[in-house]
């Protein structure tokens, strides 16, 4: 099947006014042309499939909003090919904008004054949306999640929240084929983040749209996403399923153990039998990074109980954002 | 996908139309207050100019009602301007914030996207000020009334709009260019001052400007010359209906091309 997104060597590059330093500086940059290069986006490919949630992660500044701002058609590419359901974006930005859903995590982009059914209405006039599947989609919305007292209230009165929420909704509206989500969960409380993923899994499941997210927060990550690409720099540092990722420094995982008596010379005997892995200590555990590929976490349990009496333990995996910041610090 | 009509435009202005004149109503201090201030506003403009011809009995061979029927009609031919497009003064915020880049994600006409996103009812008092005046003056000046001459004046009443909203247009779509856009806006709005005026009392370098750079003697001269001396009614007044709707294209033309190519900011 065609890919929904398919990227080809996407480049963007930016003229930027080298400015020199001081009030003297600035007087002659207003003469100068003595413009840089920069370039956003580096030679990027990857295609994206039908029903997919891409996690679109990278540092501030690694180029991920000009990408998304090429996607939808906002920017034209320097150079490189990007076509977004068959067309390009750029080049007839009203019907790729027909076919596509927008969150910006802090700008609204629903009407400020009106109550939230007032701005579905009018997307519904706008997208030209019949009103069977309107319908249809409210009634979806009422079940995944409540949202007859949000409808007849204001936006402006709206907290972040409710308003991240209803702009959520508002760009799966028209049933668009791919909504790009940047940043929906930022600022909000856990309880609402949790509700907010879990609608975004729910609108992905049974409308197979497609889902670009930028976040910062891995909890999104690791709820929604299967597939991660990073960039850096504005080059594609990383672009396969999230359980590689773990993999890509070994497979860590680290075991906690309680034991009698002191914690921290108990720490210095294990260290002394496993000199491989890192051993941590603090009030209440031993941590050991153990690397699955020299031994099995098991094994090492094995042998620390035949020499002490652990009263209690605990095995944890390697979060998502330890391998990010291994991979963002790489460089 | 089927092309937009205008049909389509006007469904979906009607309906942000009525919503927002319904929120600012439930504001009812706040629409009280400021209705208020517009007709003070008007009234305040309405006697500086009358207490001017309490010492001046003609302005240039142009007497009381004359004066006031420019006036009048200056009145009305900004009106649209001020209801219609006042999301012209905000845009310099959203352009320089990054907010702009919101309006961008629409199928529809970016230009009526933003523009529909507010209207102004305050200033529809002034066009009640503004007719009220208008018809004063013609029956103090004893004009005929017929078909034709109100055909003229409601041509020339939109032509006068369209350049008024060119000049908003124009000096708005600057903020694409310049950070600090606030001042040629502020600028083009001061303007129309000068338009309640006949040109004949500026000096020659003045009327060229006024006619040729910065059209705002297509606002109220001009325009009113046709019904009010008809006798000498010059070229440029025939051709005013033309040149507003080739400013106006002009002035959309410029906006789109900034907002066009519009990046953002980083986010």
């Amino acid at each position: 099947m065609e890919p929904v997104i398919k990227i080809r060597d996407l480049t963007k590059e930016f003229k930027v006014l080298n400015h020199r330093e001081g009030l003297k500086g600035s007087m002659m940059d207003l003469f100068s042309r003595d413009y840089k290069t920069v370039r956003a986006v580096d030679h990027i490919s990857m295609d994206v499939e039908e029903g997919e949630i891409v996690g679109y992660l990278g540092p501030n500044g690694a180029g991920k909003s000009t990408t998304i701002k090429m996607m939808t058609g906002v920017l034209q590419p320097s150079s490189g090919e990007i076509l977004v359901g068959g067309t390009i974006p750029y080049k007839n930005r009203s019907r790729n904008a027909q076919g596509i859903g927008v969150v910006f995590g802090q700008r609204s982009q629903l009407w400020w004054a009106l109550p939230l059914i007032e701005s579905f209405r009018l997307l519904k006039d706008i997208y030209q949306i019949p009103d069977e599947k309107y319908n249809e989609m409210l009634e979806l919305y009422q079940s995944l999640v409540n949202i007859k007292p949000l409808l007849h209230k204001p936006v402006r009165q709206m907290s972040l929240g409710q308003r991240t929420l209803s702009d959520i909704l508002a760009a799966f509206l028209h049933d668009p084929k791919i909504v790009y989500l940047d940043e929906p969960t930022i600022g909000l409380d856990v309880s609402m983040k949790s509700k907010i993923r879990t609608l975004i899994q729910a609108l992905n499941e049974k409308k197979h749209t497609t889902v670009i997210l930028t976040t910062h927060d891995m909890g999104d990550v690791d709820a929604l996403c299967r597939r991660i690409v990073i960039i850096d720099h504005g080059k594609l540092l990383y672009d396969d399923d999230i359980s590689n990722l773990k993999t890509l420094f070994g497979s860590y995982r680290t075991l906690k153990i309680r034991t009698g008596g002191d914690l921290a010379s108990k720490a210095r005997e294990i260290e002394k039998m496993f000199p491989e892995f890192a051993v941590k200590d603090d009030e209440e555990w031993i941590s050991v990074l153990v690397d699955e590929e020299r031994a099995k976490v098991m094994k090492v349990l094995h042998e620390l109980e035949e020499t002490m009496t652990i009263k209690d333990m605990q095995l944890e995996e390697i979060a998502t954002e330890d391998v990010i910041r291994k991979i963002y610090e790489r460089k | 996908m089927e092309r937009k009509t205008i049909a389509f435009y006007w469904k979906i202005y009607r309906r942000i139309m009525i919503q927002d004149i319904k929120s600012k109503m439930s504001y009812r201090a706040d629409f009280i207050i400021s209705t208020f201030g517009m007709v003070a506003t008007n009234i305040a403009g309405f006697i500086s100019f009358w207490i001017l011809f309490q010492n001046f009995p003609s302005v240039n061979g142009w007497g009381y009602y004359e004066m006031l029927f420019l006036y009048g009609f200056s009145l009305i031919s900004i009106t649209p301007v001020q209801c219609l497009f006042d999301n012209n003064w905000s845009l310099r915020i959203n352009v320089y914030s990054g907010d702009f880049i919101k309006y961008c994600f629409r199928p529809i006409n970016l230009f009526f996207y933003y523009q529909s996103e507010i209207f102004d009812v305050k200033g529809l008092g002034q066009l009640f000020f503004g007719i009220g005046t208008l018809i004063y003056a013609w029956y103090k000046l004893s004009l005929p009334v017929t078909l034709l001459a109100v055909c003229k004046t409601v041509v020339f009443l939109t032509t006068a709009s369209l350049i008024m909203i060119s000049m908003q247009n124009a000096a708005a779509a600057t903020c694409f260019w310049i950070q600090n856009s606030f001042f040629v806006l502020d600028l083009a709005f001061r303007f129309k001052d000068y338009a309640k005026y006949p040109m004949t009392i500026f000096s020659p370098v003045f009327r060229f400007i006024f006619t040729f750079l910065i059209p705002i003697a297509f606002i109220a001269y001009y325009p009113s010359l046709v019904i009010l001396r008809p006798g000498e009614v010059p070229l440029l007044s025939w051709l005013s209906p033309f040149i507003g709707c080739l400013f106006f294209w002009l002035s959309y033309k410029l906006w789109m091309f900034g907002a066009m190519n519009y990046s953002g900011t980083g986010s």
